[in-house]
């Protein structure tokens, strides 16, 4: 239907079928500067270091990787980590074994808040030194009291223990109920049959509500690029356990999956100065754990109240 | 098939070069949010190439500003079924314009809502993990596979919505009513679940004592409905002043010099009027001549010259109005200013709200061009509206009007006054518990409202907002806020406080001590903020361009009807039409 009123006036200089060159040149400044500046904007993708190539971007998900495709991906593994490092490490894929379900035993009374397996933990699991990510947390309490409302993280004397203080050292609970697990949006953090919550860390996307949902603070973030000294890259890893991470991912205690899963004891466990820390299969009845659980009077799950069910016992020597 | 395709294209084409064109005040704006929507984008590559650590988020803190924009933002997309709900179920006339400026808003927030969890993820190169069927989605264990699936499914209910109804409009066509009405009625209860399931991210986690509270979930909702429409309310009264046109001096149309304005001639409506009308509502055609004698009976035909007044803003005579031939403008004057509501072509009718209610004229119709009204008298109407097929066109196209009325306006406030008393309430009701159970969990809260050993950075934050709030509240019940000026005021402290009770105060003291009882505290890094801006104007942009495609389509400026001539807005004029001597 024409409109008599809205037809261009036949002075009006601007042919009413296409552009006039003037409008022409002014769209292409408008586009130009406008292409300018968003490259501008971008710029600093220049110093992007961590972008995923093809084969990493379309990796499958662990459970869903033939054991071909496990052998490709393990061997890409350890070319980045020689890319990166210099050094050639093994990288296993290592499944649970049979009739194993791992539980952890920590005497309190023991426990001297040397923070010796704080170390040794960042040692044997390749975390990033800068910045800091450690996988046990040791609180000083007072005496009498499991209040963590109460606990010093920072607590530095000269002499451990100090009068008046127990320490509690907090890692991964590996709950038989994880919160972490049931949040986690794109199934990147499951239950093993031996009881291990692992991380595929080439499938996370870095969501961190497991983080959230965790009560003992036991997950952690790569806020950047991990940085390792080249020398102290420990070079016996595994894919679930503590080959190098990636920025922005989650990463946590495994306990020690790379030793476990072998017949060793966690790194942790081995570096305990007073024998505070006990580890070892719940299925079978001889096993230094099942003792101390089937003996002492007293033990606690911390946060027994939240329904978590932890595999990580505290206990006492009464 | 082809043909409607090739329309639909037209239609997103023409809607497209629209985003483009408008006055300096238009390009002005745009220019300010495309400049801030580029800082952001340069802080986000910055955190895209380096990691989160450019945040102020920790392992401590692990969630920040992002997450309660989110939140927030989920709030407001989810407040635009505070318009459906009135106008679909309670069949508020005066709401209905808002409708689809709320659907817009809420297209808007979910855009903005996903970019914000977008910007949080520290691999968004593995977005694909997270799409059902290709990726691995933790579906219904993860309350954050549940949000995924809400919050995209709101944003498209929304889109088909607001996209059909417009398309409509844009065709002259009657809506098709179980192409959108069962979608209205999944989007209400779909708007109630976004914001629960994303209080449920929180309630669920039982190791966060401070989030881990039944109330949570209700006061999402109650908070989000304060928000929601007190932002409708702010932007409805943008969009009422950009599309005023002529200042209210506007000679012809001003009441004092009523007795100078030409009054068009008129003779009698004979048959063949009718038959011209019929040949753009075909559903007259089969009108039987007895009918159409005792429609015509008392009806006039309005030969117009451009600049007739065929009707004014006030008067009262309970006449209806068709346009038989040429264009006509309706204008309502709103604080001394007019401002185009519709423009109306062959076969469209005016006047016929009020002269089926018996009310005074909410606006005045003016000839654009030469044209020819029919003019009815209101029974003649009536007998009209009992043809077959007509009184559904007629009463759907009643329904279409782009009338921002100020009683919307108040409709909105009372939605907001109720909502506030119900947030102020629950968070009162939170506090109680709290504080008075006295047990180890208030840490959290006596950190936020109180400090705890020394560390209160968020003090000042909650107290603003409790303050911000309760103000609100007041001026909500008193009748102050009945004036615009004060509903305004109201309005904002209403956005700004309840911003900051579900960002800063209930997201980040979650994390507060962490479940360890360590204290660390967080505060948005300059690079974080400034993603979060980015964030804001990108939404902006998007509601401004979607607002600039509605407008004109909503008011009949934009339609197929009108596709052969050149854009109205293109020549440069801006909001208003070309209106040409």
């Amino acid at each position: 239907m024409p409109n008599p009123t809205s037809t261009p006036h036949p002075s009006d200089p601007t042919p009413p079928d296409g552009l006039s060159r003037r409008s022409f040149l002014r769209s292409s400044a408008v586009v130009v500067s406008g292409l300018a500046a968003l490259a501008a904007s971008l710029s600093p993708l220049r110093h992007l270091n961590d972008f995923p190539n093809v084969e990493q971007f379309l990796q499958k998900y662990y459970k869903e990787l033939t054991p071909e495709e496990m052998a490709t991906v393990l061997k890409r593994i350890e070319d980045e980590v020689e890319r990166q490092y210099g050094l050639r490490p093994h990288v296993r894929d290592l499944k649970p074994m049979n009739g194993v379900e791992f539980v952890y035993a920590l005497n309190l009374t023991r426990c001297i808040g040397c923070r010796k397996c704080v170390h040794a933990c960042v040692a044997e699991n390749n975390q990033s030194r800068t910045p800091e990510i450690q996988y046990i947390r040791v609180v000083r309490l007072p005496h009498g009291s499991l209040d963590l409302e109460k606990a010093e993280h920072n607590y530095n004397p000269e002499m451990v223990p100090e009068k008046g203080y127990f320490y509690m050292p907090v890692q991964c609970q590996q709950c038989k109920n994880p919160p972490c697990v049931k949040v986690c949006p794109v199934h990147a953090t499951w239950q093993e049959a031996d009881g291990i919550t692992v991380i595929d860390y080439n499938w996370c996307i870095g969501c961190r509500y497991c983080e959230a949902a965790c009560p003992y603070w036991a997950r952690h973030f790569n806020f950047t690029s991990p940085s390792i000294p080249k020398e102290r890259l420990n070079l016996d890893m595994a894919y679930l356990g503590n080959r190098p991470r990636r920025q922005g991912v989650m990463e946590k205690c495994h306990f020690c999956v790379q030793r476990t899963r072998v017949g060793r004891y966690p790194a942790c466990v081995e570096v305990c100065p007073v024998g505070a820390r006990k580890f070892g299969n719940i299925l079978d009845p001889e096993s230094e754990v099942s003792y101390i659980l089937r003996t002492k009077r007293v033990f606690i799950q911390l946060k027994e109240e939240l329904g978590t069910s932890p595999r990580f016992f505290y206990y006492f020597d009464v | 098939m082809r043909q409607a395709v090739r329309n639909y294209l037209v239609f997103l084409w023409r809607c497209g070069r629209l985003a483009f064109v408008g006055d300096w005040r238009y390009y002005t704006w745009m220019g300010v949010l495309s400049v801030f929507c580029l800082l952001g984008l340069n802080a986000y590559a910055r955190q895209f190439a380096n990691g989160l650590i450019v945040t102020g988020m920790s392992d401590q803190v692990s969630w920040g500003v992002y997450i309660a924009n989110f939140t927030f933002l989920v709030g407001v997309a989810a407040a635009a079924v505070m318009m459906v709900i009135p106008v679909y179920i309670y069949k508020n006339e005066e709401l209905h314009e808002l409708v689809i400026f709320g659907e817009l808003l809420a297209v808007a927030a979910i855009l903005m809502c996903l970019a914000f969890v977008t910007v949080d993820l520290g691999r968004p190169d593995r977005f694909w993990h997270l799409i059902p069927g290709i990726g691995q989605f933790n579906f219904p264990a993860s309350m954050l596979s549940w949000d995924v699936l809400v919050l995209n499914g709101y944003l498209l209910l929304n889109v088909h919505i607001c996209g059909y109804l417009l398309y409509c409009r844009y065709r002259g066509r009657t809506p098709a009513k179980w192409f959108y009405i069962p979608f209205v009625f999944i989007a209400i209860v779909w708007a109630v679940s976004i914001h629960t399931v994303t209080a449920f991210l929180y309630v669920g986690l039982g190791g966060r004592p401070f989030w881990n509270s039944a109330i949570v979930g209700p006061r999402f909702l109650a908070s989000a409905f304060t928000a929601g429409p007190a932002l409708i309310i702010l932007a409805m009264q943008v969009v009422r002043r950009v599309t005023a046109s002529a200042p209210a001096n506007d000679t012809s149309l001003s009441r004092g010099e009523l007795g100078t304005v030409q009054r068009p001639k008129s003779r009698a409506a004979a048959s063949s009027d009718l038959d011209l009308l019929a040949r753009h509502l075909p559903e007259l055609a089969s009108v039987p001549k007895e009918a159409r004698q005792s429609i015509l009976a008392g009806a006039t035909v309005l030969e117009a010259n451009a600049g007739d007044v065929l009707l004014r803003q006030g008067n009262t005579e309970q006449r209806a109005f068709f346009v038989l031939k040429g264009r006509v403008v309706v204008k309502r004057e709103e604080g001394g200013r007019f401002r185009i509501t519709r423009s109306l072509g062959p076969g469209e009718q005016f006047g016929e709200i009020s002269a089926l209610a018996g009310t005074p004229r909410t606006g005045s119709a003016v000839a654009e061009e030469p044209a020819l009204i029919l003019s009815l008298p209101v029974d003649s109407l009536r007998k009209l509206m009992t043809v077959p097929g007509l009184k559904k066109i007629i009463r759907s196209r009643m329904s279409e009007r782009l009338l921002i009325t100020d009683r919307a306006l108040m409709t909105l406030r009372s939605i907001v006054q109720v909502s506030m008393l119900i947030n102020v309430f629950l968070l009162a009701n939170e506090v109680f518990k709290e504080f008075y159970s006295g047990n180890l969990h208030v840490a959290s809260s006596k950190y936020l409202f109180l400090g705890l050993h020394g560390h209160h950075a968020l003090v000042p934050w909650i107290w603003t907002a409790i303050g911000f709030n309760l103000v609100a509240m007041v001026l909500l019940v008193l009748p102050v806020s009945r004036s615009l000026k004060w509903l305004n005021v109201t309005c904002v402290l209403c956005i700004v406080g309840i911003w900051i009770e579900k960002g800063m105060g209930l997201v980040i003291p979650g994390f507060i001590p962490t479940p360890l009882g360590e204290l660390v505290e967080y505060s948005p890094s300059l690079n974080e903020t400034l993603v979060c801006f980015g964030i804001w104007a990108f939404g902006l942009l998007c509601y401004t361009i979607f607002l600039r495609m509605a407008v004109p389509i909503l008011q009949g400026r934009l339609s197929k009807a009108n596709e052969a001539q050149p854009e109205f807005g293109v020549s440069g004029v801006g909001p208003q039409p070309a209106v040409q001597p």
